[in-house]
């Protein structure tokens, strides 16, 4: 750890060996265009570099923490303007990815996805639309039509149920 | 509060996937401070998410890692000419390496983008190909054209699953065979359609069994007249092809 925070080649390197797969497929899952998912991974192993200095061991895992920001950097791709406009070439409506998480299943089943699938489907929603396209708990309420309050629960009891699996 | 509840109630999975709002990250983070047993199980479950990713991980493209080290490299040598001018030369060095990396890397890109180019342009043309003769087959399916007229071909006994049927443009005297369901000729024989006209057969060729399993619609010989038609399995190479020698396994009248 001391060496990746002087910004050690070697470590970095170790770092990248041990981590990009596990890294990939979360970016990848919420990505889904691999060619896109490569360039977000890219910038992904670029900032953990840049930021490795913050990153704070008494608040969790380093992966805990490249995880993150894997998840955040792929959801800022997906959110993008040229990531929306890519999209509107589909002939389809503008609201497909919202469409999309609620109705369809997921293509990737891959990773914590394929854990996902195997949730019920009113949490299965719910933690793919909060974790993989991250819409906060108020636009999660809006999309879906229930009060904010019993989507805070039931994400609560879906993540519950999520780490019953995976453990 | 109970400290087991506040464990169970999702706060610590919400947390460690950055689910979490900054107010409940807050006061997570004091409870793990407070209390072993939430340091425990936040730990407990980045484990348990960690080694599910890595069980699942998936390769990313083979040359990023190399990219990657390419861009932080560079960017940390910005930092160094900025403290050290002196070692501004290196920096020129790295430059010059990041381009010429580069170029090869854009040279193998199109190198083998143009391969693919060409393969891809191969199977267009297959598929193409293949695309017209199934349309010249609808056509004549689908022709406008009264004049098209069709024989169903049922088989004999000495084939009864057998089942052929022909299509005649009246007109243009043209003929096309589709065949269903015939057995496959020994390789010493082959099949001839007939037409039949007042009680005689007029031979239209030989059916090329291979073609017929690639293709829909088969053309044959022109007939001028037909009543009926029929196909005999014949030896291959024998000298009178006018008159049918071998047996019938498909007749059909128009």
């Amino acid at each position: 750890m001391e060496l990746l925070q002087q910004r050690n080649g070697q470590a970095f390197s170790y770092l990248y060996d041990n981590y990009s797969g596990a890294l990939f497929s979360i970016v990848n899952a919420i990505v889904t265009d691999r060619e896109t998912a490569n360039d977000v991974l890219q910038n992904v192993f670029v900032n953990i570099w840049k930021k490795i200095e913050s990153y704070d061991a008494s608040k969790g895992r380093l992966f805990t923490w490249m995880l993150n920001i894997a998840r955040n950097a792929a959801i800022d791709e997906i959110r993008s303007k040229s990531h929306q406009n890519a999209q509107k070439n589909q002939p389809i409506g503008e609201n497909m990815e919202l469409a999309g998480a609620v109705t369809g299943p997921s293509v990737y089943d891959v990773g914590l996805k394929k854990v996902l699938n195997k949730l019920k489907e009113e949490w299965r929603v719910l933690i793919d639309l909060s974790y993989f396209q991250g819409f906060t708990h108020e636009e999660i309420a809006k999309i879906l039509g229930i009060p904010l309050g019993t989507v805070k629960t039931r994400i609560r009891s879906a993540l519950m149920q999520l780490r019953i699996m995976i453990q | 509060m109970n400290i087991q509840e506040y464990i169970l109630s999702g706060i610590v999975e919400s947390n460690v996937l950055g689910l979490a709002s900054d107010e409940e990250r807050r006061e997570f983070e004091q409870m793990c401070r407070q209390y072993p047993e939430v340091l425990q199980a936040r730990v407990a479950f980045e484990l348990a998410l960690e080694k599910q990713a890595m069980a699942n991980a998936v390769a990313p493209a083979a040359g990023l890692k190399n990219k990657i080290l390419e861009e932080v490299d560079a960017g940390a040598k910005v930092v160094s000419i900025s403290a050290a001018p002196l070692r501004k030369m290196n920096g020129w060095k790295y430059a010059a390496a990041a381009c010429i990396a580069l170029l090869a890397g854009s040279i193998y890109l199109n190198v083998s983008l143009s391969g693919k180019n060409k393969k891809l342009k191969g199977e267009y043309d297959k598929t193409a190909a293949k695309l017209d003769v199934l349309e010249k087959d609808f056509d004549v399916l689908h022709s406008e054209s009264q004049s098209i007229k069709m024989a169903a071909l049922k088989g004999t006994d000495v084939s009864p699953q057998s089942y052929t049927t022909v299509f005649w443009d009246t007109t243009s005297h043209d003929v096309y065979l589709m065949a269903t369901n015939l057995p496959a000729p020994a390789d010493s024989m082959q099949y001839q359609l007939w037409a039949l006209f007042d009680g005689t057969p007029i031979d239209l060729g030989m059916l090329d069994y291979d073609l017929k399993q690639k293709k829909l619609l088969v053309r044959m010989k022109n007939a001028q007249n037909a009543q009926a038609f029929a196909i005999t399995l014949e030896k291959k190479g024998r000298t009178n092809v006018n008159t049918p020698e071998g047996q019938m396994y498909v007749l059909g009248k128009l």
